[in-house]
């Protein structure tokens, strides 16, 4: 997803540790409430009750131009708006999709926020509220959506319920190596034919964490479940 | 005064909020898509949702559907049938009651059900 409209770096650089740690804050805040963190995250709940943002499925594609817009951040309250070609209810196969996207959001106003608002030249932008200080479109990666992807992935699928729910289901913590997956011995090489068999693996753990297959095959690549191979004596 | 429809889409959000739903689960309970609902709270669905729609809203969030239903500018089902089943009357009824104060309604209110209740019997 990327920013329709600045192409210079909005925001400073920040490692992914940094970024799963400020997921993991969130959800420690809605479990210090009484809440159970289980699988799949409460996203919507987060969103409305726990930070209180006001929450809109609109047809944003009407508003911003272009089939690829997702989502939109206003920052001046907080008012996220989803394209309703992601209506969950509507489109129940794109249900991944939706929690991405809202989790991305969620993403820019907990890592962006107080940085946008300390850069006098954004601040006028989005003061009125008529503007939106993100509109997230499908396929870029500039540094200010490559974190919200990032902090959505692992609001998402936090690491320690992954790491259970492999657990449960591959019967073991070892790693799957791409020797084990169901590619043709000759295209084993080639990138995309390895992500495409990792994730029609993954699939019952994405349904798991209503999250696309896509998605949870970065996650577990991330987490150093699917690997190349398996270091000798490490399983 | 703002416009009716979004005055209730104001109250019907602030209540669902208060009850702690979000908007996909409380649309999933009264069988809306999340996208009219939206729409309905921000006061830009071009209809109020239908008399019974709106008696569900509220029974889930435990509000009087019958002042919800007037809230978005519907009739409950029933009391459209009164009407429609004595067309003269009825209205007549109701215009001349409009300028009672409450107790003098309530009091027409329980003569009414006694006298109904009577004609049953």
């Amino acid at each position: 997803m990327a920013s329709g409209s600045h192409q210079k770096h909005r925001v400073k650089f920040l490692h992914e540790k940094q970024i799963e740690r400020e997921a993991k804050l969130l959800l420690d805040e809605w479990a210090e409430k009484g809440h159970e963190i289980t699988v799949p995250i409460p996203l919507d709940e987060l969103v409305e009750i726990h930070l209180q943002l006001p929450f809109e499925i609109v047809d944003l594609r009407s508003q911003f131009g272009g089939h690829d817009v997702m989502g939109a951040i206003w920052f001046d309250d907080g008012t996220i708006r989803i394209d309703a070609s992601l209506d969950p209810h509507e489109y129940p196969h794109l249900r991944g999709r939706y929690n991405f996207t809202v989790a991305h959001e969620v993403g820019h106003w907990r890592l962006h926020r107080s940085q946008l608002l300390d850069d006098p030249n954004e601040r006028t932008l989005f003061e009125s509220g008529s503007k939106p200080a993100f509109v997230c479109r499908d396929g870029d990666s500039v540094p200010e959506e490559w974190q919200a992807n990032a902090f959505a992935g692992c609001l998402l699928m936090p690491r320690e319920l992954v790491f259970d729910e492999w657990h449960a289901w591959r019967g073991a913590d070892a790693p799957v190596p791409d020797a084990d997956l169901d590619v043709r011995p000759l295209a084993r090489n080639q990138k995309r034919d390895v992500e495409l068999a990792r994730e029609a693996l993954c699939k019952p753990l994405a349904e798991r964490f209503e999250v696309s297959a896509h998605a949870m095959r970065i996650r577990l690549e991330n987490l150093g479940l699917f690997v190349k191979e398996i270091e000798p004596g490490l399983f | 005064m703002s416009d009716p429809l979004q005055h209730f889409g104001s109250v019907l959000r602030e209540r669902r909020l208060e009850k702690g739903f979000s908007l996909r689960k409380f649309a999933e309970l009264v069988d809306i898509s999340p996208t009219y609902l939206s729409l309905v709270e921000t006061g830009k669905a071009e209809y109020a949702p239908a008399a019974e729609r709106v008696r569900k809203m509220a029974e889930v969030l435990g509000a009087d559907p019958d002042h919800w239903i007037a809230l978005a500018g519907r009739m409950p089902e029933d009391v459209k049938n009164i009407i429609l089943k004595d067309p003269e009357q009825m209205p007549a009824l109701l215009r001349a009651a409009k300028n009672l104060t409450p107790e003098q309604l309530k009091k027409l209110i329980a003569d009414a059900e006694r006298k109904g209740k009577g004609a049953e019997d």
